[in-house]
């Protein structure tokens, strides 16, 4: 870990060195930017053309050239499908922000404008203070991106050298970006197939060389879209371990990523945003996120001893139900009347002891204690039904 | 008598590529049109064999033939060499190493036009030897004519790749100067001929397409032993120069400007 750090730091040194003064200016607008990525009101338009029909047939059809150049040079009036919607983003430096949404959400789209690979037609967007629009040249000096189709690797050439083409293109010095690609190659498991020509490697290795890219010139900022579709379980742990514990809470790098994988949102995202045509419909933490739908839990006893008299469970589900922050309590009774546990529906902030003193009270033994809480799937399921409703 | 299945196997294939060809319609349209141009160009070619020779390089036919040959093989590259690299996967990332579009071009060509250099001499070598071509070489007449011819065909690659980029296809200004050079533009007869199987002044036309300049300049380097000091040599070399020095800001502009809109369009990653 340490060399990888001495590394990254070389390489920011050579480069800081070889670009001089445009470099100062870097640090300082990185250094004055609040946020590492921050759009506001983004909005993105696609052209659609539509067949005789009325129905679409794509956002351009790629088969007939002169039609193409034709409708560009006559600027034919197209219909359009509103990809982003007014998209308001501010994204700290450091953080792990995960972009969810059903497809056609506008996920890709959000991550290519701050790639500069797409231009959107309304708001701004910044990344670490550079203008994706107006500077793309510092953006994408500042940002890193691994989208699922972009490959670029060349299929005849080892993984080792494609990685070297990269660094020159990056304009790494030569030492500096063989240290860096070995240490690339030993960081994500590849090294001993380094020397395999690309179109040999699995698609988890293809992945992990595109990830080895990303880390070529160590940028403040990663982006990711899907970046474990594809990867087995093992392989996708591996990859969250990766940028949670070394990217981003290690190196401070900001990591933003696109994914359908909930779990994988839950289990390394410090903020989320679920996206649905074109929109932020919610923006916050995962923990949060789960009790925006459903602002409860399910508390669950059992009892050990279920021999119980029906006026007195009675009496006591009154005052459990009379506790402040409990919902409703359900019993659960077995063919011979015993009481087997008791379900409660409570806040998530609902203080339990008064819950367990009710039940103390009336002599009950517990076997165990559940609590069951909303998870970040169900969440997503229903404000995304909601906002199609 | 039962068709055999094999045979049914073989036809199905059929259908479906002629179904395939059918939807690609400029495709199939230019290449009716190669088709028509190519064997009017040979035909025109064949003819001009019967005539005596020299009228423009004062050279004999193969001699002729062989320098065009040699430099359509150096020069065609220049443009081929984007197409053949530009896919939506290398342009995406490409772009996002923050190199400059003009260096994603040149880099493309960079290694097509090096083989070409070296596939160029022995062309020369065995069209000298075994062909009798007789060449009268200027050396640094063929310098500038080969730089000059690398700077128009850069910007052919330019304005090639810029309205690849938007349309995802052959582009049709590309195709319609590649196909109209190989009657216009002098590679396997001199373009003066044109007068006197079209009309007379038609061989004007041949002055405003690009290629025309590579091949002419190059001929007159390689075949008449031009000198730079000659003014009608230096008048020739600086309208090739000329032609270049107005078309590679266009092919620059046409990149730009086709990056942008597929940026725009949010199609530079198809094709």
């Amino acid at each position: 870990m340490k060399s990888g750090l001495a590394i990254s730091i070389n390489l920011m040194d050579c480069f800081a060195s070889a670009c001089g003064g445009m470099v100062s200016q870097w640090y300082s607008s990185t250094m004055n930017a609040k946020y590492a990525i921050e759009t506001i009101g983004l909005t993105k338009k696609y052209p659609t053309r539509r067949d005789d029909s009325g129905g679409l047939y794509g956002r351009h059809s790629s088969t007939d050239s002169f039609v193409a150049i034709f409708d560009v040079l006559r600027n034919r009036k197209r219909s359009y499908i509103e990809a982003l919607r007014g998209i308001d983003l501010q994204i700290r430096k450091g953080e792990i922000f995960g972009l969810l949404g059903p497809n056609g959400a506008g996920k890709t789209t959000l991550i290519k404008i701050l790639c500069t690979l797409v231009i959107h037609d309304e708001g701004e967007a910044y990344v670490n203070g550079f203008d994706v629009k107006k500077e793309p040249g510092n953006v994408v000096k500042h940002l890193q991106a691994v989208l699922p189709e972009s490959r670029g690797f060349n299929w005849r050439l080892t993984g080792k050298q494609n990685l070297q083409f990269y660094s020159l293109l990056y304009g790494i010095p030569e030492k500096a970006a063989r240290e860096r690609v070995n240490y690339l190659l030993e960081l994500t498991g590849l090294k001993d197939r380094a020397n395999d020509g690309y179109q040999q490697y699995s698609t988890g290795m293809q992945r992990k060389l595109l990830l080895c890219r990303a880390l070529l010139r160590n940028t403040p900022v990663l982006l990711f879209d899907e970046p474990t579709a594809g990867l087995d379980p093992t392989a996708a742990a591996e990859f969250r371990s990766l940028v949670r514990d070394k990217l981003a809470r290690q190196e401070g790098t900001t990591v933003m990523l696109s994914t359908h994988n909930l779990n994988e949102a839950q289990d390394i995202c410090d903020r989320i945003a679920i996206l649905d045509r074109g929109k932020i419909i919610a923006c916050d933490t995962p923990g949060k996120i789960q009790y925006a739908v459903h602002d409860e839990k399910v508390f669950s006893i059992a009892f050990a001893d279920g021999r119980f008299d029906e006026e007195r469970g009675r009496q006591m589900l009154n005052a459990l139900e009379a506790i402040q922050g409990v919902h409703g309590a359900t019993p659960d009774v077995d063919t011979a009347r015993n009481l087997r546990g008791l379900s409660l529906r409570v806040d998530k902030d609902t203080d339990l002891s008064d819950i367990l003193s009710v039940i103390m009270k009336n002599d009950l033994k517990i076997s165990s204690i559940n609590t069951t809480e909303p998870s970040l799937e169900e969440a997503f399921m229903a404000i995304t039904r909601r906002r199609g409703e | 008598m039962e068709i055999p299945i094999q045979l049914k196997q073989i036809a199905a294939f059929t259908k479906r590529d002629f179904f395939s060809w059918t939807t690609y319609k400029t495709a199939m349209t230019t290449q009716l049109i190669n088709i028509l141009i190519g064997v009017f160009s040979w035909g025109v070619a064949a003819s001009y064999v019967q005539k005596p020779v020299a009228e423009m390089y004062n050279s004999d036919y193969v001699s002729f033939l062989v320098v065009g040959i040699a430099i359509g093989n150096l020069v065609m590259p220049l443009v081929q060499g984007v197409e053949r690299q530009l896919n939506p996967w290398t342009l995406e990332t490409v772009l996002m190493t923050g190199i400059s579009i003009p260096v994603f071009v040149i880099g493309n060509i960079a290694w097509n036009y090096i083989f070409s250099v070296l596939t160029f001499i022995p062309y020369l070598l065995i069209g000298t030897s075994v062909f009798g071509a007789r060449l009268d070489v200027n050396i640094p007449s063929t310098i500038l004519a080969f730089t000059i011819s690398a700077a128009i065909m850069m910007s052919m690659a330019f304005i090639s790749t810029g309205l690849r980029i938007v349309t995802k296809s052959t582009d049709p200004i590309t195709w319609a100067i590649n196909i109209l050079q190989n009657l216009f533009a002098g590679v396997a007869f001199p373009v003066v001929y044109l007068d006197t199987i079209f009309f007379q002044g038609a061989s004007n036309l041949s002055w405003f397409l690009p290629q025309t300049w590579v091949y002419h300049l190059s001929r007159l380097a390689m075949l008449t032993n031009a000198s730079l000091t000659d003014p009608k040599v230096l008048l020739e070399f600086l309208k090739g120069g000329l032609f270049a020095i107005i078309l590679l800001p266009i092919g620059y502009r046409v990149l730009r400007w086709g990056v942008a809109r597929s940026k725009k369009e949010g199609t530079l990653g198809w094709y």
